[in-house]
């Protein structure tokens, strides 16, 4: 049961983040990220994450595609033209992408990872909710989480800044 | 304690590979600014979904916390670029990034 969850969420994964990078609309392209992002919040589903796969539908698919689509919406952009990089550039991003593939998979599939790989299989009831994660993130990881909230102040005012009317 | 995982990390880990070469692909292929920062998302998720399957491996919760910064640097990081994505289209009148090539305006 787990497998066939497993099997079909990857295959829709992966098919859904080949349409992002193919369609050449950018419209088409932001829905395809949104069914990419279901499909990983599934997987976390699966890995007992439950508050990071709400997370992530809310902030990801929510939030941030939301401001995706505003910006598309905004730009009214007329598709790509031309829709790729011209000759040797197209070429050589995919001989670095597939250099890129093989070394992540060397270093998934090396010796070295056996270690990492076969570690405990089982976790408490109660690992990865909203409770959990506020226990942890509240304590140990208490001034990173506040830091972050001065990173999102600022974003906040840079892109205000940027975006408003040039100065005169 | 909940049953172990019948599907194995390693493939969560080639699953999040081949998420993240799609990206790199869209990164390096694609001339859309916007389908860029799309493609940074997508590779952005895949290294989070490697990070909670390496969590769920080990029990342990600094994982999740790591893709819960992921996420809110992505957010801000997604609000600073299409800010910056909508001063160049305001300007230069382009989203291509082969028309964005010089520093100076």
């Amino acid at each position: 049961m787990e497998w066939l969850v497993f099997i079909v969420v990857a295959v829709a994964a992966i098919g859904t983040a080949l349409g992002l990078v193919i369609r050449p609309n950018p419209l088409h392209g932001a829905l395809f990220l949104v069914g990419n992002l279901f499909c990983v919040a599934v997987l976390y589903l699966l890995l007992r994450a439950e508050f990071l796969a709400l997370a992530q539908v809310i902030v990801y698919a929510g939030a941030i595609m939301v401001l995706f689509l505003f910006v598309l919406m905004l730009l009214n952009l007329k598709g790509e033209n031309p829709l790729l990089t011209r000759g040797a550039a197209k070429g050589f991003g995919i001989l670095f992408a597939i250099v890129v593939f093989v070394e992540l998979l060397w270093t998934v599939l090396s010796p070295q990872m056996e270690g990492g790989m076969a570690a405990s299989p089982t976790v408490p009831t109660g690992f990865g909710s909203p409770a959990a994660i506020g226990r942890v993130l509240y304590t140990v990881w208490l001034y990173p989480f506040e830091i972050t909230s001065i990173l999102l102040l600022i974003a906040v005012i840079g892109a205000v800044v940027l975006a408003k009317r040039k100065f005169g | 304690m909940t049953p172990a995982p019948t599907v194995p990390l390693v493939c969560y880990q080639v699953l999040a590979a081949i998420l993240f070469t799609i990206g790199v692909v869209g990164v390096l292929v694609r001339r859309s600014a916007l389908i860029i920062f799309m493609s940074i998302e997508l590779m952005l998720n895949a290294v989070n979904l490697s990070f909670v399957a390496f969590s769920r491996q080990h029990a342990s919760m600094d994982g999740h916390i790591f893709v819960f910064f992921v996420m809110a640097v992505a957010a801000a990081e997604v609000a600073v670029g299409l800010a910056i994505l909508v001063a160049i289209f305001r300007n230069r009148d382009t989203a291509n990034v082969d028309d964005v090539r010089l520093l100076r305006g």
